[in-house]
């Protein structure tokens, strides 16, 4: 049962680094190519919350069940899964700040643009 | 053309910095008399079998900053002291910081707010620990003040200066916090000697723990708890001093407004 467990345990943690990865890929290429400031905090945001909250919740799974590392493997395991908290935390308030900081200052227009319902003068 | 001379010019920088470090790396070598040194450092730091010659700190780092070297870096501190006074002086007609009891309202929106309501709490936890823990793990004094200071520092980007100011964190105060700090560091610095003069035997300045002709000198363990002697209270009033002075800075620096 302990056994099931901690292999369960080893490969959700194993696949969410490697998730992590190639979600850090995708935001990477994203920020390449997608259109305007808007649409490039997308990817910005994916590769904080995918490419760094899930790999650290990753990282906490697989090295609670290390037993090789002894002890540190608990401060391992509790620094990953509090940093992927604030990660959490702190990750959308920040572009949420830039992106509105953004619009009110009138900095970047909205292009190509469907509709700018808070400032029509910034479409298109 | 130009292109091509860009590309050129690019490539034969590159080759050139790494064909010197090729060169630097077999002739800048130290001599290997120099590792001793370092082999010191570590054999007496944390070492309770040479009790006459040992700091008790597991961290090296904070051993050599505070003990081996312990002047020096009291005398880093006053310098950045005195330059924070010298900034304050030549800013002294620039700014007034007298909080007239308005409601503070504007800043950034409520998301924002309450996610620094949240984590300035945690940035300040976290300084403390690193500052307090810095003669057991990499940190140290100033190290964790700088990360204490940037909590006043996000309220004033989020909120503003006038909240600060509302919740009493003046440049005043702070001065008067950086003021006991360094106080702080000075006594400790003579402890000591105070005390080897108290019961009349010799002890050095700047003393640490016990050393040979001089069996004065501060517990390395209160109780159970290891303190290394006087690197916890180093830590501790220098953690004061550097967040005050950091949170001193910002405020003036941010400030920047002229009345009327």
């Amino acid at each position: 049962m302990l056994d099931t467990l901690v292999l369960i345990s080893r490969v959700l943690g194993l696949a969410l680094i490697v998730l992590g990865g190639i979600a850090s890929l995708i935001g990477a290429i994203g920020f390449h190519r997608f259109k305007n400031f808007y649409l490039r905090l997308h990817p910005l945001t994916i590769t904080t919350i995918w490419g760094c909250v899930y790999p650290l919740i990753g990282v906490t799974l697989l090295t609670i069940t290390l037993s090789e590392l002894g002890v540190y493997r608990w401060f391992i395991a509790g620094a990953s899964f509090i940093t992927a908290l604030i990660v959490l935390f702190l990750a959308p308030a920040g572009s949420h700040a830039i992106a509105r900081g953004v619009h009110k200052s009138k900095t970047a227009r909205v292009q190509p643009c469907l509709a700018d319902l808070l400032d029509s003068e910034l479409c298109g | 053309m130009k292109r091509a001379i860009e590309l050129l010019v690019i490539i034969s920088l590159i080759l050139g910095v790494s064909l010197l470090l090729t060169f630097a790396s077999e002739l800048l070598v130290p001599s290997k008399d120099i590792r001793l040194l370092a082999l010191f450092y570590l054999f007496t730091a944390f070492n309770p079998r040479i009790e006459y010659y040992t700091v008790s700190s597991p961290e090296v780092v904070t051993a050599i900053v505070w003990d081996y070297r312990g002047l020096d870096t009291l005398f880093e501190t006053s310098v950045f002291y005195l330059a924070l006074i010298a900034g304050l002086a030549l800013a002294r007609k620039l700014y007034t910081e007298t909080y007239s009891g308005e409601v503070v309202s504007g800043g950034l929106s409520t998301i924002v707010k309450t996610v620094t309501r949240i984590t300035a709490p945690m940035i300040i936890v976290v300084g403390a620990s690193i500052g307090l823990h810095g003669h057991l793990t990499p940190g140290g004094g100033f190290q964790g003040g700088a990360t204490i200071a940037v909590a006043p520092m996000i309220f004033i980007v989020v909120y503003s200066t006038m909240f600060l100011l509302s919740k009493g964190v003046s440049s005043s105060r702070m001065l008067l916090l950086r003021s006991i700090g360094l106080l702080g560091i000075g006594f400790t610095g003579i402890a000591g000697f105070l005390i080897g003069l108290a019961v009349n035997k010799y002890a050095y300045v700047f003393q640490n723990l016990p050393k040979p002709g001089a069996e004065i000198g501060l517990p390395a363990y209160i109780g159970n708890v290891l303190i290394s002697g006087t690197l916890w209270f180093f830590n501790f009033f220098e953690m004061l001093a550097v967040a005050a002075g950091f949170t001193i800075a910002f405020t003036v620096l941010l400030l920047a407004r002229r009345e009327g």
